[in-house]
């Protein structure tokens, strides 16, 4: 499934969208976006870049016909150049609406169950039952984990996606983080339910729970940003990881860190760094070192090029000239968005950061937050260096050791803070005349930015109401690359602020599960006693 | 809009979900204005937002099978009528027996369906397996079905609602509570609300789970009781399921959307009486899955995408409160639907209306009638067929 006939870049196109059937490839790299999903044997809906993107026993979805490749759908794309209106289209005439709906339907779905030929049944779930659980074996984790033995609490389970029995973690995705209904002096406030591959359930009871989950790189707003080579950082390292070579010529976009790091591990194949606003000085050092062209201040304008991108086009900010940079990709390292999926879930108190442009829970000096016993560290708090994400780790780690009491001070209210770079930039961006063809919203359920101003413009407010309403943040990857962005233009559009325009509620699971795993937790989880 | 535009509305309802939506949208088509909608929350946050979106004519008492019958005719009109589509689907709803005594229960239902004129059909275990693919064997003897039943979006019926009531000059006021009533005399004069108090001689309550808590605010005493009720939405998947599914032994319920997702839920073993927290709990996503996964082994595989919760309002019969208070003149209920309140809305509304504009109505107040339960149980037969 891999094109090499491209000069000997490989960039898979391995999903086509959901809706107009566009070709995608890889995108988030960390397995949370639609555009690598492919089915196994035993196995629907797999990230093919969680298996290391396998060419082994991994076949297309049943979603494209005849393949992603070459899927003859894609003309939907076409013949729709300013979308399908499913919301008021498909009523008349009244005897047609059997066919359509049999027609809508048809197109809907990756995959049917029954594609799976054998099925794994799953096994029994994974249980243990600890003092202290750590989320996330990043810096900030392990600075907490090394300093709870340090101080001699060895009954400690760490869980890490990428984990490996051999490192002394647990491997599973964390999907939920539940607190049973208040039960006298219960052993274990906290069960926390994660996933291992498909296959296993994953079911940690804890008196106190770290959460080191760190964050994930941002998409970008733009007419073509779903275009196959448009990838975040993330994306860009999980093919450097499996020794995939997708693109000889890529735009960095970001002036910080992150895209330093990116200029770093991908060398000579980065052809300009194009940023929203200055550029960090390590970054400009790397980037001059390297002859790499600086684009300061800038607004990303478009991608052209179809079944993959051909070149970027961009503009100096406030109207300054544009111009067309030759690329086959535009590397995503502008912003890291913490997550905030676990604290939420777990009823948290989450605050609205303005610089960060996102959610951060509320925490005291020892990163504890106001539910008792859970704690934030690392960049999921908020930490923007390694210095600091290591000194939480341990402050945290000290903090459940001494058994110290929070002290959240949820009536102190943040410094005022000035607001994430891109609300200015989403706000320059959108009084361009590129009206608003196919700017892809949501990627997973193809939501278009058309449809978000047209629900804006016919009286809705409000994130959830825009959710319900569009589909937006909807789609697998549960409004990750999606989410956060609408909320700034909604917030340009209503005339108030993020938090004025809310948040989705987010809901356990918080990424997929099998219903196979879940069964298994039908008696450890039907009792809210158990430990 | 941030405040009631007038001093006086000829009738204020509470509550902005489908059924204060829907009889808004009688009583103005019926020029009854001013209208007021107040509701605390954002559009579609109750229970009209979160339903299921089956729309089921099976029932055992005969009023309700034909509430549920005219509803089905205003859904087919919906998108027509509206100009927005809620893709109401006509593909039928099973209910499974898993044993003799089941299916005996359920053939009651079915004459009495039958007998009003609709396509039920006794369903031998065969033809259950081709309705519902992939179903294990010992999952169902038998069942009933009607191919005429269906499912809905509930959420574009809301927008429809909305856009409608709002263009016929009805005020919805979003984000305005309303904390209680002014009366003189057993007589409803006014309600006041979070922004600002306003004159009526006409107050529908259609708080759905919060119809207790507003009726109690008016001083008057009900049998209605709030229950949180928890569902599920897994990964779309190719479309292979057509009728929405009911197991007749406990009222698990699951059908595959337009969308292609499993769109599923299951009442809770004991009384869940409602907490505020709308969410979700581990046992119910275990629970759901292990049913579902015995009942259509192949979804084992398949990912549940996110569980969310929201408010049954049951009454003691299983029947909706439809009709002035008898304690509170011009007082109105339209609330107790339980799990029902998007397939009863369009024509049990309708019924609220006239009665409302003061016509007569085809509803035996005995059954639907607020003062069924003053004299503790009340004496006519409950609607024992209170699934999914
Ligand atoms: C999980 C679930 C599945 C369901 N499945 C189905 C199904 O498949 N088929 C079916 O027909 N029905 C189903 N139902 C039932 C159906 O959703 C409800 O009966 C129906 O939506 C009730 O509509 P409503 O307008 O009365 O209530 P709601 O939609 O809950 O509206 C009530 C509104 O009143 C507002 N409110 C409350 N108190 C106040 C106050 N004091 N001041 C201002 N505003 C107030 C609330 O904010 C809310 O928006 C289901 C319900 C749930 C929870
Ligand atoms: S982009 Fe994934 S849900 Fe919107």
């Amino acid at each position: 499934m891999t094109n090499r006939s491209d000069g000997g870049r490989q960039l898979p196109i391995l999903q086509r969208s959901i809706r107009y059937h566009r070709p995608r490839a890889p995108f988030c790299g960390v397995g949370y976006c639609t555009n690598c999903l492919v089915r196994t044997d035993q196995r629907l809906n797999v990230r093919a870049c969680r298996e290391g993107f396998p060419t082994r026993g991994v076949r297309a979805t049943s979603h494209a016909w005849p393949s992603p490749q070459h899927d003859l759908l894609g003309v939907l794309d076409l013949l729709f150049p300013r979308g399908i209106d499913t919301l008021r289209g498909f009523r008349r005439p009244a005897w047609a609406v059997p066919a359509y709906q049999r027609i809508v339907r048809r197109l809907a779905g990756y995959d049917n169950p029954d594609s799976v030929a054998s099925p794994p049944s799953s096994g029994p779930p994974r249980t243990r039952s600890v003092d202290v659980l750590v989320i996330g074996y990043g810096t900030s984790g392990a600075a907490a984990v090394d300093e709870l033995k340090a101080r001699g609490i060895d009954a400690i389970a760490v869980l890490d996606r990428n984990g490996a029995e051999g490192d002394g973690t647990m491997p599973g995705r964390t999907t939920a983080v539940f607190l049973p209904p208040p039960t006298r002096n219960a052993p274990y406030p906290f069960r926390v339910l994660a996933s291992e591959g498909s296959e296993r359930a994953v079911l940690v009871s804890a008196r106190k729970v770290i959460v080191a989950a760190g964050g994930y790189d941002a998409s970008l707003l733009f007419p073509g940003n779903d275009r196959p080579g448009v990838m975040t950082a993330d994306g860009a390292f999980s093919f450097e990881r499996d020794g995939i070579e997708p693109f000889l010529r890529a735009v960095v976009f970001g002036g910080g860190d992150r895209a330093r790091k990116v200029v770093e591990k991908l060398g000579d194949r980065v052809v300009a760094v194009v940023a929203p606003g200055e550029v960090g000085p390590d970054l400009a050092r790397a980037a001059s070192d390297r002859g790499i062209p600086l684009y300061p201040r800038s607004l990303v304008l478009g991608a052209r090029g179809r079944s993959r991108v051909r070149s970027i086009r961009i503009r100096a900010r406030s109207f300054g000239p544009r111009q067309t940079l030759g690329a086959d990709a535009l590397v995503l390292a502008h912003r890291r968005i913490p997550h905030p999926q676990l604290f939420f879930q777990a009823g948290a108190r989450m605050v609205w950061r303005p610089r960060v442009g996102a959610y951060l829970p509320a925490v005291d000096a020892h990163g504890a937050t106001t539910v008792p016993g859970l704690y934030a560290v690392g960049s999921a708090a908020g930490a923007v260096d390694l210095d600091s994400s290591r000194a939480s780790g341990r402050a945290a780690a000290r903090a459940v050791a001494e058994g110290a009491e929070p002290g959240v001070d949820v009536t102190r209210s943040s410094p005022p803070e000035p607001p994430n770079e891109m609300q200015g930039y989403y706000r320059e961006l959108l009084a361009e005349p590129e009206g608003f063809a196919k700017w892809i919203a949501c990627p997973c359920e193809d939501v278009l930015l058309r449809e978000l101003r047209r629900a804006n413009e016919d009286g809705y407010r409000g994130i959830e109401v825009i959710k319900r309403y569009t589909g937006l943040g909807t789609g697998l990857c549960q409004g990750r690359y999606c989410v956060p962005d609408a909320v700034l233009l909604l917030s340009i559009w209503e005339g108030r602020s993020p938090p004025e325009v809310g948040y989705i509620t987010q809901r356990p699971p918080v990424v997929p599960t099998t219903l196979g795993q879940l069964a298994t937790l039908e008696t450890p989880l039907s009792d809210p006693e158990a430990p | 809009m941030s405040a009631p535009t007038r001093s006086e509305y000829r009738t204020v309802i509470v509550g902005a979900g489908v059924i204060g939506l829907y009889t808004a949208y009688y009583l103005a088509r019926a020029g009854a204005g001013p209208i007021l909608v107040v509701d605390r929350g954002f559009l579609s946050s109750g229970a009209s937002g979160r339903n299921g979106g089956g729309v089921r004519q099976q029932w055992e008492t005969r009023a309700t099978v034909r509430l549920a019958r005219e509803s089905v005719g205003a859904y087919r009109r919906f998108a027509r009528d509206f100009g927005v589509n809620p893709w109401f689907r006509q593909s039928g709803y099973v209910f499974l027996a898993e044993n003799g005594a089941e299916l005996e229960r359920l053939r009651r239902v079915h004459d009495i369906v039958a007998s009003e004129g609709l396509p039920s059909e006794i369903l031998d275990s065969s033809r259950v397996a081709r309705l519902v693919p992939g179903i294990a064997p010992e999952a169902a003897v038998g069942g009933t079905y009607l191919s005429t039943d269906g499912t809905l979006y509930p959420f574009p019926v809301v927008w429809g609602l909305y856009e409608a009531v709002r263009a016929m000059g009805t005020e919805v006021l979003l984000g305005a509570e309303a904390l209680g009533v002014r009366s003189t005399d057993g007589h409803l004069t006014g309600v006041a609300t979070t922004k600002g108090t306003v004159a009526t001689s006409t107050c529908v309550n259609a708080a759905g789970g919060w119809s207790r808590d507003f009726s109690e605010r008016a001083g008057l005493t009900v049998a209605n009781a709030p229950t949180r009720h928890e569902i599920l939405a897994t990964e779309p998947l190719k479309p292979f399921l057509d009728p929405m599914v009911v197991r007749a032994r406990d009222g698990l319920y699951f059908s595959q959307t337009m969308r292609g997702e499993i769109v599923g839920g299951l009442s809770p073993p004991s009384q869940n009486p409602a907490t505020s927290a709308m969410s979700s709990s581990p046992a119910f996503l275990a629970r759901m899955a292990g049913a579902l996964v015995r009942i259509l082994p192949s979804l084992a595989s398949v990912g549940v995408l996110r569980a969310w919760s929201g408010l049954y309002d049951d009454t003691p019969d299983g029947l909706p409160v439809l009709g002035e208070d008898s304690h509170l003149g011009g007082f109105i209920h339209a609330n107790g639907f339980g799990g029902h309140g998007m397939m009863l809305a369009p024509s049990s509304t309708a019924r609220v209306a006239r009665m409302i504009l003061g016509e007569r109505v085809d509803l035996d107040p005995d059954e639907f009638g607020p003062q069924r339960f003053d004299g503790g149980q009340p004496s006519h037969a409950t609607e024992a067929l209170q699934l999914g």
